[in-house]
């Protein structure tokens, strides 16, 4: 059943993330991941939660993995570790154990991986995120729809990717809305199915708008 | 000043900029540097000052003074940090501190928020009274000579955060380290957009053919920039594409090694009636604008590189550019999508025969280009994270900041 009560509007926020050295680098896959059991959990989140706010190519899903196979040519082992799902974890602590353990065992298959070359080593990083309001807010679907094709590329990007681990959460802005003021939980059901990893931020939008315009077709059909 | 960006930089940045301000207002921000003009520091303070005066940052810009002597030992001081043998002697040292003493009885330091620019003015920190005090580092420190950067480590470490262009210059303090890469002006002479006759002009008064693909380098003449491998390359592609290529960069009458590099190259050119070496005096930026503007391929093809910022005024012009994959060209070109990284003469050539060949897959890339610095490397970024610099400093601890 659809909400009828007074409802909570949505507000389109933006993010920025002012990136901070940590003075820690590896050039080894060992050093990689003796220091990955030691950087702050917000170093962790920024070097994969965050990877999708740098408007890389798709082709991996966190910066660990990138380095695998561009700084230290262990393809396989970037394979394993785009694999993990960054977002799937309730805490930090759980998530670099998987990233450690991924990387242990690729140790113990293949003992002496490659070094990185002078320049191509991995340097620990962390960020501030600074979160801002666009000035757009929503009060109804149709709104929310207009808000979705207008609003920057870097608003779905925080509110698709940033949010769900800033706050631990876990799930996306859009659908938590969809859900909890619009009472439609199919509709939150199909946004939280789009696939996290495969899209950059356009195909986030042009997913989620063609899922809120099936419905208001649904909607209208049943009128 | 700052609306004059709307429609060009990402209005994500022009929000938060104006966020930023409401927080800082009338809050007082001062710049230091050691010139008023000449270099990339002075060109985009002169730029970035009436903009943060514009949003009610009461921003000001000191320059320090010094003489002859005071300016070899900084230029040491600088040339060490990048890697080159020096020495700086104990009275040098001393030299670089006492004419920063006397700077700081001359100057007003008092501010709300200090940016000091690279190594020469390092040592007011000493004679700091008040405010939050950032040093803003320039230069590449990747590999610097170590003993040269303890010497200055002792300054770095009372300042309240420093800012480094690249995660890899950051160095192991315990202060904290931003990282925020340099920016160009999309509004500037360099940059801006020309009309047709400004860019018929500038290939008249060059006497280049406007009929034919052009391939350019802008750079000093200087092995880093490797215009050798330049002309290797373009004579490469020659064998298969018509196109001509053009050298374009200020005579080196300071460089001994400058200018006999700019000899070898015109050795190598001499009698190619398709090889231009122009040499612009300083300040040339409309003719540099409508070379670029112009040219169908743009080259960065650097051995050595500090950042590149020439990489990102090409890619403004929607220009695919062939970078060597060095220093800060890795971070603007995405292999591929935004332009092609080389590493060898023949990477370079294959390149530009597979650009001049494919016009439609330029365009594309160029475009791509365009967006990628419109997002990272236009000005307002830049002010945008010196702002948020501030303002975290001004929150020291807290990760994530709601404005």
């Amino acid at each position: 059943m659809e909400k009828t009560a007074e409802l909570k509007s949505f507000e389109f926020r933006a993010c920025v993330s002012l990136v901070k050295a940590m003075g820690k680098k590896a050039t080894t896959l060992r050093e990689l991941r003796d220091l990955m059991a030691s950087v702050s959990d917000n170093s962790i989140l920024h070097h994969t939660c965050e990877y999708f706010l740098k408007g890389h190519i798709l082709e991996h899903t966190n910066d660990f993995a990138q380095w695998a196979a561009e700084g230290l040519e262990e393809r396989a082992l970037a394979e394993h570790l785009s694999n993990i799902d960054s977002f799937g974890f309730n805490r930090v602590e759980d998530l670099r154990a998987e990233l450690i353990r991924v990387i242990e065992d690729y140790l113990e298959k293949f003992p002496e991986p490659r070094e990185a070359m002078e320049g191509d080593e991995f340097y620990f990083l962390q960020a501030v995120t600074l979160i801002f309001p666009l000035g757009i807010r929503a009060q109804n679907l149709a709104e929310f729809l207009l808000g979705m094709r207008y609003v920057e590329a870097a608003s779905i990007s925080y509110h698709f990717y940033e949010a769900r681990m800033l706050f631990g959460k876990g799930v996306d802005d859009f659908s938590v809305w969809v859900e909890e003021a619009l009472g439609k939980a199919e509709l939150a059901a199909r946004i939280r199915s789009i696939d996290p990893f495969m899209h950059d931020a356009e195909g986030i939008r042009s997913h989620i708008i063609a899922e809120i315009e099936a419905e208001v077709e649904r909607d209208m059909e049943a009128v | 000043m700052i609306s004059r960006y709307s429609g060009i930089a990402p209005k994500g940045d022009l929000l938060l900029i104006r966020k930023l301000a409401e927080n800082l207002r009338g809050k007082s921000f001062l710049h230091v540097n050691s010139t008023r003009s000449g270099g990339g520091v002075a060109e985009i303070l002169q730029r970035m000052v009436p903009i943060l005066e514009g949003i009610g940052i009461d921003a000001k810009w000191e320059v320090i003074e010094g003489n002859e002597r005071f300016f070899d030992i900084t230029k040491k001081i600088h040339n060490a940090l990048q890697g080159n043998p020096e020495e700086i002697t104990p009275e040098m040292w001393e030299y670089h501190f006492e004419v920063n003493r006397s700077n700081a009885a001359n100057l007003n330091l008092d501010a709300n928020a200090v940016l000091i620019h690279d190594p020469q003015p390092l040592p007011l920190i000493e004679f700091k009274k008040k405010g939050k005090w950032i040093w803003r580092c320039h230069i590449d420190l990747s590999n610097p000579r170590r003993a040269i950067f303890q010497s200055l480590r002792r300054y770095c470490e009372k300042y309240d955060a420093a800012i480094f262009s690249v995660s890899k210059f950051a160095q192991a303090m315990p202060v904290n380290e931003f990282i925020v890469p340099p920016s160009i002006d999309p509004l500037s002479t360099k940059n801006r957009e020309l009309t047709q006759e400004e860019i018929d002009e500038t290939l008249l008064k060059f006497q280049l053919p406007a009929d034919r693909p052009m391939v350019l380098q802008v750079s000093r003449f200087d092995r880093f920039k490797d215009p050798l491998g330049v002309i290797a390359a373009y004579r490469a592609v020659r064998k298969y594409n018509d196109c001509f290529l053009v050298l374009a960069g200020s005579p080196a009458t300071d460089d001994p090694e400058g200018e006999a590099v700019l000899k070898e190259v015109q050795e190598l050119s001499a009698g190619d009636p398709d090889i231009h070496i122009l040499l612009l005096p300083a300040f040339s930026d409309i003719e540099i604008n409508a070379l670029q503007r112009s040219a169908a391929v743009i080259m960065q093809k650097s051995v050595k590189e500090g950042f590149g910022l020439t990489v990102s005024e090409a890619m403004w012009k929607g220009k695919p550019v062939i970078g060597g994959a060095t220093g800060g060209i890795p971070l603007q070109i995405v292999h591929g999508i935004t332009g092609f990284l080389v590493h060898s003469v023949e990477g370079a050539a294959f390149r530009t025969r597979q650009l001049l060949n494919n016009p439609e897959m330029a365009k594309k890339m160029g475009e791509n280009a365009r967006e990628s610095v419109k997002n990272n490397f236009l000005i307002t970024r830049q002010i945008r994270d010196y702002l948020s610099v501030w303002y975290s400093v001004e929150n020291e601890g807290r990760s994530i900041l709601a404005l």
